[in-house]
């Protein structure tokens, strides 16, 4: 018999027992639903993660310079990185197109004669090119304001100044430890991520010679570089190694480039995604098994009728066919369902995490084929079992 | 008249466990083109087991099976179902028609396992419905129709492929003796006009008295 007659009589059949087959039909569409769903959540997950990178670029290299632990007498005055210094790094590779030293302090801050919480950043003028940051009113730190009294700070600092002051912070002083510093300008949120361990948000930027002359602690430990694509990292990394423990030996060097950052990060977020698939995988098989039961169900049912068929002159394989088409069809239209619905709950997933919702391509081919292939699997065995009937005694089964 | 069955010293035995049953002890029968033959024996006495031999629904344990002068004693298991479709039609006690499908439906589904387009075989099953007289109740369901009519459906379901023997296994066994009495004029109508071969299973005297030759089968033997 031809392919569409075989799908019109497996439709008839599934019919006349509507509610077996919608019940075996749900197993297939929740299974392939969750597995829809679960890996373009994974999916949507990792594009989240990765949505940093988009504004912060991805050719950016992070170095952290720390003292090594020494517990010999006299040794504690350690020498640090001078800012000519650090900024003599971007003569030692020509990848190198711009570096951004900053220093970090904890100092108290007040405002109108309230304290305010958040961290003090010594910055370049450099810095806001590196790491991409924009003024959202007045201005950036400059190379002319060397030494002078001027912050800019965060968004998150900024509502919370205007909650002690309703009135524009721009202009206004800010006491850091016993210093006053006219806010100069408000930068725009600056997307929290993994790479630069200050939050910029909550941060008040100064200019970094200001800072080090604030306090003995306010030192250069770390050095964001922006580098030319495609550099390569390992010989980078080794030229600034030599580089400062030539300056100031005894130091140890941590590097954290973006593109590794992004690369363990997407190992990660496959992982998971894997998982994710796995479990919806989980679902989608007891699925299958249910389809099989349905379907060993409905071959002892039909003994009769197979018995007919095979007097009629069925071959056996006519036989196979017509029950294990209905156990694709099953698979089919609840995988078809599954993939819909599957992507609805991503989006509402997405939605309710305030995430960007994509509609990743291939969860659904993948649900779908999965489904699919269950079907197969599963109707396999029982329609296998129909077929291998001897035709007098199934004709003389009730 | 040529031969269109001929069964040589023909024997079956069932193995279950420890004791073997002997349905067929050395059956020797020969069946014309065109003849209407009555098997007639007592329930057990293995005329069932005769037609399931020579519809090839089974095979014999020994013995020689000619069929249209073919021997085809050792016809491999998946070469059975095609010579069921194209040389045999069935007609059971029950009628077994396919409760899903309409009586046209279930008049089609021969043609439609050998592959005829399903304009041919509709156009075919329709024939043959107006032949036994159930062309009007061509789209009822089997449970639409009362016992006589549901074995006319059967019987042009049987005709449809155009066999060259029609095995009736207790035909009018389900039905009231009028309308057995039509079922076997169908039979004779479609031996006399339709030159039909027709073997009738039976144990009703009246049925196996329509019929031109009496076989009568006893404890496995053809008496």
């Amino acid at each position: 018999m031809k392919l569409l007659a075989h799908l019109k009589e497996a439709f008839l059949n599934l019919s006349s027992s509507k509610l077996r087959s919608t019940l075996a039909l749900l197993g297939i569409l929740v299974g392939t639903a969750s597995v829809v769903a679960m890996v373009s959540g994974g999916e949507l997950a990792t594009n989240e993660a990765l949505k940093q990178f988009k504004t912060l670029g991805t050719d950016l290299l992070a170095v952290a310079i720390n003292d090594v632990p020494n517990d010999e007498p006299g040794s504690h005055q350690q020498i640090n990185l001078s800012l000519s210094q650090a900024n003599a790094i971007r003569a030692v590779d020509k990848n190198i197109l711009d570096v951004a030293p900053y220093t970090q302090l904890y100092n108290p801050m007040q405002y109108e004669g309230r304290s305010v919480n958040g961290s003090v950043l010594g910055i370049t003028n450099t810095f806001s090119q590196v790491i991409h940051l924009e003024i959202a009113s007045g201005r950036l730190i400059s190379s002319f304001d060397q030494h002078s009294l001027f912050c800019v700070i965060g968004s998150n600092l900024y509502d919370d100044l205007k909650k002690i002051n309703f009135r524009d912070p721009l202009g206004k002083q800010l006491q850091i430890g016993q210093n006053f510093f006219t806010i100069v300008g408000v930068v725009k949120p600056w997307p929290e991520n993994s790479f630069v361990y200050a939050n910029i948000d909550s941060s008040v930027l100064i200019p970094i010679l200001t800072s080090t002359t604030l306090s003995q602690y306010s030192t250069i430990n770390n050095v964001i570089l922006r580098l030319a694509p495609r550099a390569n990292i390992e010989e980078l990394n080794s030229h600034i190694t030599q580089y400062i423990n030539q300056e100031i030996p005894g130091k140890r060097l941590f590097f954290r480039s973006a593109k590794e950052l992004i690369s363990s990060m997407a190992k990660q977020s496959q992982i998971l995604t894997i998982f994710l698939g796995l479990i919806g995988g989980i679902s989608l098989l007891v699925g299958g098994i249910g389809v099989m039961n349905i379907m060993l169900v409905s071959v002892v049912e039909r003994r009769r009728e197979i018995g007919i068929r095979l007097a009629v002159g069925a071959t056996r394989a006519d036989i196979r066919y017509l029950f294990l088409t209905e156990a694709v069809l099953l698979s089919l239209v609840g995988g078809t369902l599954g993939v819909l619905i599957g992507i609805m709950i991503a989006f509402v997933i997405a939605w309710l995490w305030h995430w960007e919702f994509l509609l990743f391509w291939w969860p659904p081919i993948i649900g779908f084929s999965v489904s699919v292939a269950i079907g197969v699997f599963f109707g396999f065995y029982p329609a296998y079992q129909a077929s291998q009937l001897d035709p007098i005694e199934a004709l003389r089964s009730e | 008249m040529s031969s269109l069955i001929s069964l040589e010293n023909i024997t079956k035995v069932y193995r279950s466990g420890l004791s073997d049953f002997h349905a067929l002890k050395g059956v020797s029968f020969e069946l014309n083109i065109g003849e209407m033959v009555a098997i007639v024996g007592a329930s057990g006495s293995g005329k069932s087991t005769l037609m399931n031999i020579m519809g090839f629904l089974d095979h014999c344990t020994t013995g020689k099976y000619f069929f249209a002068g073919q021997d085809v004693s050792c016809v491999p298991e998946q070469d059975l179902a095609g010579i069921r479709n194209q040389k045999i039609g069935f007609v059971f006690q029950s009628f077994f028609l396919l409760p899903r499908l309409n009586a046209l439906q279930n008049t089609m589904l021969p043609l439609l396992y050998r592959q005829t387009s399903t304009e041919l075989a509709k156009e075919k099953a329709l024939l043959m419905l107006e032949k036994v007289g159930m062309v009007n109740f061509a789209k009822h369901k089997p449970n639409q129709l009362s016992g006589g009519q549901q074995q006319r459906v059967a019987i042009a379901r049987a005709l449809v492929g155009e066999p060259d023997v029609i095995f009736a296994d207790e035909p009018t066994g389900s039905l009231d003796s009028a309308t057995g009495r039509d079922v076997m004029d169908l039979f004779h109508h479609l031996n006399q006009q339709e030159k039909c071969t027709i073997v009738i299973i039976t144990h009703d005297k009246s049925v196996s008295q329509n019929c031109q030759r009496i076989v009568t089968i006893c404890d496995g033997h053809i008496v």
